[in-house]
């Protein structure tokens, strides 16, 4: 049973402070719906993915839209909760179980957090002063020291997806950054400055999921097919591993190609999780879109950029567009459907086929990562 | 901040990571007894070979510097700049701490380094908390 993304909406991410997390949500929703082109009485089933939202965010949403009594399950795996939640619908109508389901992921960032993102203080690492940006920070030092990857080639990444973010108007950053701007940010964790990271931000994207039966129905031009929809949670690491490789996000993607029936060789452009300029960089060294070791220096002559070899997050990623957790994994997805439409605008990418999103989310102490997805699109 | 060199009154940063034994600290770690995996901390359940008997193993005192950091901006219970270090010990395993007693231009990737026992705060009845932290061998 093949399954299909009918329909991609998703709101401008940024700081929303005269709008609340079901409101974001339900433009969004909204959205998805007018984009699919279906009556809204026929959706079966919703999931919600969200991280800060409390307590049944998403029915909240479902009572705004027109859609309350279907069954919903709120999805919580960190910055991968929007992905899940895309991967039960997907679930769900691959068991059969329903022919129209929505799944849609929201955050309001800017009224929960200010500045670095922590494990939290229960998690040991967390009481011992490990945030984000340092995790990320000490895998550059690694990084940098086993492959000779240059502070300057690290910049680019994110010089090469705020430019990509000038080109999306649902993005938070709208205009173009250089390297010297990066260098010059302030320090957050050695080596990585302010804008080697990724925004606190508000917003939230949702996508309508139908069976192959129900897309026959439908405008089938407008279908992309989701051909993978893989999870993985973090082992527990053993013995001294290299931080400077994810082996999450390759076991991750192994099971993505493989039941896609797709390997990189074939992926024309990927939205990855770049929360941090190093991010991207272990991302795809991991997704095996680039040689280990090799990206920064490939990124830096162009190869990633829109119109190069394999364009990476030409969205603007989490560094351009913004990155309200729950709603991330979602808005990579409203991405690859563009994408693969031909709807892309200034960043389209020509004769794309084939878009690979991965959504990696969460830390704690003693396992690599917490929750990892990648889901294959295909045209 | 003081290192904490006897057995006096004090509440561990954490249960049954650390203990003091002649007057020395020491973190415990846990090694499996059929596959020899070493952990820190002692799991339940061996995450290599599954194996449920996982005794205590004292971890040496010295070990290096794997990668690291200097964290400029943390959340308000932490006082800015701190350096962070994940610390490779010959057992095996890898420990995250704070680097002490040296400035954060100093550190170095495979910089040789110690355990220290220090008073990381006070617990709700006003005892002392003991933490590690990591501080250059003296060469």
């Amino acid at each position: 049973m093949d399954v299909y993304v009918v329909g991609a909406g998703m709101t401008k991410f940024g700081k929303h402070p005269d709008r609340d997390a079901v409101d974001l949500a339900v433009e969004a929703v909204n959205e998805a719906i007018r984009d699919a082109g279906v009556d809204r009485r026929r959706i079966q089933a919703a999931y919600c993915g969200h991280v800060y939202g409390g307590m049944v965010l998403g029915q909240k949403v479902l009572a705004r839209t027109g859609l309350a009594g279907i069954p919903l399950a709120n999805v919580e795996n960190a910055c991968s909760s929007g992905a899940t939640a895309i991967r039960e619908a997907y679930l769900g109508i691959r068991a059969g179980e329903y022919d129209l389901v929505l799944a849609f992921g929201v955050e309001h960032l800017t009224t929960r957090f200010r500045g670095a993102l922590t494990p939290g203080e229960e998690d040991l690492e967390g009481a011992l002063g490990l945030t984000m940006p340092a995790v990320y920070a000490m895998r550059a030092v690694r990084h940098m020291e086993e492959f000779g990857t240059t502070r300057e080639e690290l910049a680019y990444v994110s010089v090469k997806n705020k430019r990509n973010a000038s080109l999306n108007p649902y993005a938070q950053f709208q205009k173009p950054v250089t390297v010297e701007d990066v260098l010059n940010s302030r320090p957050i964790a050695d080596p990585l400055r302010l804008l080697d990271c990724c925004p606190v931000s508000d917003g939230a994207a949702a996508v309508v999921l139908a069976s192959e039966r129900l897309c026959a129905q439908l405008d089938r031009r407008r279908a992309v097919r989701l051909a993978a929809a893989a999870l993985r949670t973090g082992t527990v690491e053993v013995g001294l591993p290299s931080m400077a490789f994810e082996p999450l996000t390759r076991a991750t993607a192994q099971d993505a190609y493989e039941r896609a029936g797709v390997g990189p060789e074939d992926v024309d452009f990927a939205e990855v999780h770049d929360c941090f300029s190093i991010a991207e960089v272990l991302r795809v060294e991991g997704l095996g879109l680039y040689p280990v070791g090799e990206y920064p220096k490939r990124a830096a002559r162009g190869e990633a950029d829109i119109g190069g070899r394999l364009p990476i997050n030409p969205s603007g990623g989490l560094l351009g567009k913004g990155h309200p957790l729950g709603a991330t994994g979602v808005a990579q997805v409203v991405e690859l459907v563009r994408q693969l439409r031909g709807e892309a605008g200034p960043r389209q990418i020509p004769d794309a086929k084939v878009g690979l999103a991965h959504c990696r989310g969460g830390k704690a102490a003693g396992i690599e990562g917490a929750a990892c997805t990648v889901l294959v699109a295909v045209r | 901040m003081s290192e904490i060199a006897a057995a006096e009154p004090y509440v561990p940063f954490r249960p049954g990571l650390l203990r003091f034994e002649g007057g020395r600290g020491v973190l415990v770690g846990g090694r499996c007894r059929e596959c020899g995996a070493t952990y820190f901390p002692a799991p339940e359940v061996c995450a290599r070979c599954r194996g449920q008997e996982v005794e205590r193993v004292d971890l040496s005192g010295r070990g290096t510097v794997y990668t690291y950091t200097v964290v400029r901006q943390s959340t308000p219970e932490f006082q800015t700049p701190y350096v962070l270090v994940y610390v490779d010990f010959p057992e095996g395993v890898r420990v995250l701490g704070q680097l002490v007693g040296c400035g954060p231009e100093a550190v170095r990737v495979g910089m040789p380094v110690e355990v220290v026992f220090q008073e990381v705060g006070k617990d709700p009845e006003g005892r002392p908390v003991v933490g590690w932290r990591f501080q250059p061998v003296q060469a």
